[in-house]
């Protein structure tokens, strides 16, 4: 009896605990409708024209290697890399057994003929299995380099671009991409079996699409956040992922220019514009890397305020007044440029908001493109037209070093590092994202919605 | 003749009558001018007044609307006094530490609510908590929030990232226990304002924001109209600078950059809360119906003037008609009777004064008729006196030596037959001396009388004159008189020579011979003690000009007044007659005669001959 009651009890208790382990294993098949502001100028992993939200284009175009959230390389199309004394020359093992979308069978050619593409300077040699990648000038953080998403490996046949992602193109225009699942995909079959995503929706019209169910992922601007927390989403937000800096098309002419920079960096009142404009939706920085990145940043002075207003007052004659640009189709931004414009004044600095045409300093908001602090500065000052910054070696220190010079050339106010956010509905699972605000969607998968 | 006389008299007959019209439409025209122009000033005055109440209308018409709207203000800040939001601001505010972050859009959903261009609310220490007109401006002062704060809606000069812009501003506080939540908000003062007000016909209003603090540079962009953009916006820039300077009521006529319409401008200051002026209303009323009235009048004055230059064309003729004829009559018989004719006379039949001027003139013929004969039965009388008187001293001369020869005779008869004969001889001569001087004065008289017509031919009067002087060359001689001519000229030019043309004229060769030797024979009786005879011709197409000149004593101007006079001799034994025969000649002639003589220096005879060419012959008219 005592047994009996103990293979009754089992029993039930595995048929009560089946639903349960059923809910949380994923399951394959559905469509994951994914709404996006940005719309991707082109797929081309190469083209700098690629916009839209990071790490997009991962699932279709896979790269070399991948970094984990600290930013560590780790194995993609590569399984193993070597770098020859002096990390001026690479090699790099392909994996055996994948093939792009079209059907061919991936090779040292196909790498390097698509890794050429984006990066004429390197020369680049394949050698069987094998590609090896000559830099002119040491390049430690190459590894870090080749897992920027710009790298991602493909092969172009006709106007038909093939990745060796999860997912294939399926149809593209500039306002809709459709994805469907490769079945052939070397590390197996996604669970989605396709993925739906809408471009050029602004962070209302998501928001209104999420709550009407037409959308499961949406992003969520930062300023926005706190209020899509309060109103019960399910938000999934990262490190500070992007710059909000103001850039100066040139650098300072005079002394006079010099002195008039720093008054408009120290009247800018960061901290009251991340916290009443972005509602905390980041950082007030004085840096251009985040301090999750470089461990430093918290030691650069952050501006603003009524003291430094007094401070920095220009005395005698006003400099010209400067004509600030900013991107008009986004609310914030302008917001923000306004205040800017006041805290200015409050200097004596006249600004003149301008939406296109030439200006003297931009207000942008740049997101950064790697975990790898010294990657990210590079590709920050490319994305900035800063000047491209030297590093001595892969320390901190050079790193430190490095973007103390890029600050000193006054051309750039680095403001707010900003958080990147999605919000997705409760039936899609393991979505993450990285600390720099790339979206992991490979393992995604969707569970069947509540009635 | 006659006729050219009476055209010239018509011709100044017509510049009377043109005085007369020009007078006539002279009047007509100043007249018209005088009335188009108090028609113009009256009709000016009619328009600026009415000009001035419809301006005064539209002003009144915009504070109502001011007022209006002020009050629409204070309602819908009220409403927004009222709403959720505000007490969630105002429970905020009341807070040690507020958090007024998540407020910054708060001001623009209640704005956008409200229907308000403008909405602040701002805590008791002044700071914005949120704008929506300058959303980023949270944090910041806002002036308005203080103690005493405008009961009524007041103009302002707002700030917005755009730039500056007027706006009709009202104030609600929202007092707690120990704070105060301050909600300013306001609409624009723009064009749709404009647009509510009710334009009559012809006027629009404008309205120039006074922005940037007091800058008194005349901007074009804050000129707005119902229409939008104010058209000659710079024709109104001096008016406005002069309310901006003066800060008055201003008015002023602008004329559009087309120069087809005048426009009366009034300008009234609009001020603020501080009094400051913020804002200028034009209120712009086109002077096209005034323009139109104006040229009509001009075209019913050009209109009347144009008749009554026509009338007066009429009139004048008519006036000149009947006063001039009666003076032209007059005219023409003075004329008359400067010609000799003085038997004229004027007929008329008005008893004005013209007709008492015929009425004189009639008399005045009259006795001139009278006189005439009066001087001519004297003159007569006195000529016959005077032939006496010369016959009597020309034959009294010889008279008495024929008395004392034959006294002398009888006395020689009675002294014996020898000195009787002596004496008898030498009376004899004397007596036949004398007797012939007697018939010699009698022969000469005889002559005068008998003076014949011209036998007109062609004479050439170098030629005769040549010959008079070849006839008195002995006499030259024994005188000592020299001769001298002069090369024949053409009248009026001295320096010409007309030495090969022929100096012909018609006349009669044997009476201009004597002439001529009459005038020779005066010079060398003028030249006793010799001198130089100056001969000379000149000619023109219808006459001839023939100078006899001497170097004699001369003779004073009252000489040569009597000079022709008959039987005044002009020199000693003379018997008058030889210069009256001259100027008979010359007379007969159809020529004149004159002289220019100075005492000391000679005497110059001119003889002015008329071609007389009508008067030849037929055969030889044409070879003169």
């Amino acid at each position: 009896m005592k047994r009996t009651c103990s293979i009754l009890l089992a029993a039930s208790s595995f048929l009560w605990t089946a639903p349960v382990v059923a809910e949380v294993r994923p399951h394959y098949g559905g469509t994951l409708r994914v709404a996006a502001k940005e719309a991707p100028g082109s797929l081309d992993p190469g083209s700098l024209a690629v916009t839209g939200p990071a790490g997009l284009t991962r699932v279709v175009f896979e790269t070399l290697l991948k970094l984990d959230d600290h930013g560590y390389p780790q194995s993609g199309l590569a399984t193993s890399w070597q770098a020859e004394p002096g990390n001026q020359r690479w090699r790099f093992l392909l994996r055996n057994g994948v093939s792009f979308h079209d059907g061919a069978i991936i090779d040292a050619n196909a790498v390097a003929a698509s890794l050429r593409a984006g990066n004429p300077n390197w020369k680049i040699v394949p050698d069987g299995n094998t590609v090896t990648i000559e830099t002119d000038a040491a390049a430690p953080q190459l590894p870090a380099e080749l897992a920027l998403e710009r790298n991602g490996i493909f092969r172009r046949a006709g106007n038909k671009m093939s990745g060796t992602g999860p997912f294939v193109i399926a149809q593209w225009d500039p306002r809709h991409l459709s994805l469907k699942a490769n079945d052939q995909y070397w590390a197996g079959r996604p669970f989605l079996d396709s993925i739906e995503i809408d471009f050029g929706k602004d962070y209302r019209e998501q928001l209104t699409m999420f709550d009407l169910g037409k959308a499961d992922v949406i992003e969520i601007a930062p300023e926005n956040i706190h209020r899509s927390l309060a109103e019960g989403r399910t938000v999934i937000n990262s490190e500070a992922s992007k710059l909000m800096a103001l850039v100066f098309a040139e650098g300072p002419k005079s002394e006079d220019e010099a002195h008039a920079r720093t008054a408009l960096a120290m009247s800018i009142d960061t901290t009251a514009i991340n916290n009443v404009v972005l509602q905390g939706g980041g950082a007030p920085t004085g840096t251009m890397l985040p301090n999750w990145e470089t461990g430093y940043a918290f030691t650069f002075p952050i501006h603003g305020g009524a003291e430094n207003v007094r401070q920095e007052r220009i005395q005698g004659r006003r400099p010209p007044p400067l004509t600030l640009g900013y991107e008009a189709s986004d609310p914030t931004l302008r917001l923000i440029a306004e205040r800017i414009l006041l805290n200015a004044r409050d200097v004596g600095i006249t600004l003149q908001l301008a939406s296109t045409g030439a200006v003297d300093l931009h207000l942008l908001r740049t997101p950064l493109s790697s975990s790898e602090p010294h990657v990210a500065m590079s590709e920050l000052a490319k994305a900035l037209q800063l000047p491209e910054p030297k590093f001595s070696n892969s320390s901190v220190t050079a790193l430190y070093s490095a973007e103390t010079s890029l600050l000193h050339t006054q051309r750039v106010i680095p403001l707010i590092h900003l958080r990147s956010a999605i919000a997705l509905r409760a039936n899609v699972h393991d979505l993450t994202m990285l600390p720099s605000g790339e979206w992991q969607l490979a393992n995604i998968w969707l569970s069947p919605e509540k009635p | 003749m006659a006729t050219r006389k009476y055209l010239a008299l018509a011709g100044k007959a017509m510049r009377f009558r043109r005085r007369l019209l020009l007078l006539f439409a002279l009047t007509v025209v100043v007249s018209v001018a005088a009335v188009a122009l108090i028609v113009s000033a009256m009709a000016r005055r009619a328009f600026d007044r009415a000009n001035d109440e419809r301006t005064a209308a539209l002003v009144a018409q915009f504070r109502r609307e001011f007022n209006r709207r002020g009050d629409e203000v204070a309602r819908r800040i009220q409403a927004t006094a009222v709403a959720p939001e505000t007490s969630r601001i105002a429970v905020a505010a009341a807070k040690p530490i507020p958090d007024y972050s998540v407020f910054l859009d708060d001001a623009q959903v209640l704005a956008e609510a409200q229907r308000l261009d403008f909405l602040e609310f701002a805590d008791d220490r002044g700071t914005i908590i949120s704008s929506a007109q300058w959303p980023a401006k949270f944090g910041y002062k806002e002036p308005l929030a203080r103690a005493n704060v405008p009961t009524t809606a007041f103009l302002k000069e707002e700030e917005t990232p755009e730039g500056s812009a007027l706006g009709l501003f009202f104030v609600r506080t929202m007092p707690d226990a120990d704070h105060v939540l301050y909600i300013i908000g306001g609409i624009r003062l723009d064009r749709s304002f404009l647009e509510s007000l009710d334009l009559p016909t012809g006027m629009r209003v404008m309205l120039y924001e006074n922005l940037n603090s007091g800058s008194e540079k005349f901007a074009p962009e804050h000129l707005i109209s119902a229409s939008g953009s104010a058209e000659d916006a710079l024709a109104l820039a001096p008016l406005i600078r002069e309310v901006q300077f003066r800060e008055k009521d201003a008015t002023a006529i602008i004329t559009a950059a087309n120069a087809a319409d005048e426009e009366t401008v009034n300008a009234i200051p609009l001020t603020g809360e501080n009094k400051q002026l913020l804002g200028i209303l034009l209120v712009g009323s086109s002077r096209r119906p005034y323009a139109e009235l104006r040229n009509q009048i001009r075209s019913a004055a050009l209109l009347a003037a144009g008749t009554g230059l026509l009338l007066a064309v009429l009139l004048s003729s008519w006036a000149a008609a009947r006063v001039t004829r009666p003076v032209e009559r007059l005219a023409h018989a003075a004329h008359e009777v400067a010609e000799g004719n003085w038997n004229t006379r004027v007929e008329t039949s008005s008893s004005d004064e013209i007709g008492e001027l015929a009425d004189a003139f009639n008399r005045m013929t009259h006795e001139l008729l009278d006189q005439q004969e009066r001087l001519v039965q004297s003159e007569r009388v006195a000529a016959w006196r005077e032939l006496a008187r010369r016959l009597a001293h020309e034959l009294k001369n010889p008279l008495f030596p024929l008395q004392l020869t034959v006294e002398n005779l009888l006395r020689a008869r009675e002294q014996g037959q020898q000195q009787f004969d002596e004496t008898f001889r030498e009376s004899a001569t004397t007596l036949l001396t004398e007797i012939s001087h007697l018939k010699n004065i009698i022969g000469r008289f005889s002559e005068f009388s008998k003076m014949p017509q011209p036998n007109f031919q062609s004479v050439d009067l170098n030629e005769l004159l040549k010959e008079v002087v070849k006839l008195h060359q002995a006499q030259f001689v024994g005188a000592k008189i020299k001769v001298h001519f002069q090369r024949p000229r053409l009248l009026g030019d001295p320096a010409s020579d007309v030495r090969n043309a022929k100096t012909r004229v018609a006349a009669d060769p044997d009476l201009l011979h004597r002439a001529l030797s009459n005038l020779i024979l005066n010079a060398i009786d003028a030249m006793p003690t010799g001198g130089t005879l100056t001969l000379s011709t000149s000619v023109e197409q219808h006459s001839a000009r023939i100078a006899v000149s001497d170097t004699g004593k001369g003779m004073a101007p009252e000489e040569c007044e009597r000079l022709f006079t008959p039987y005044y001799p002009s020199k000693l034994g003379g018997t008058g007659l030889g210069l009256a025969i001259v100027q008979s000649i010359v007379s007969d002639h159809g020529g004149r005669i004159s002289l220019t003589s100075e005492p000391g220096k000679g005497t110059t005879f001119i003889i002015e001959l008329p071609a007389n060419l009508d008067k030849l012959p037929a055969a030889q008219g044409t070879h003169v």
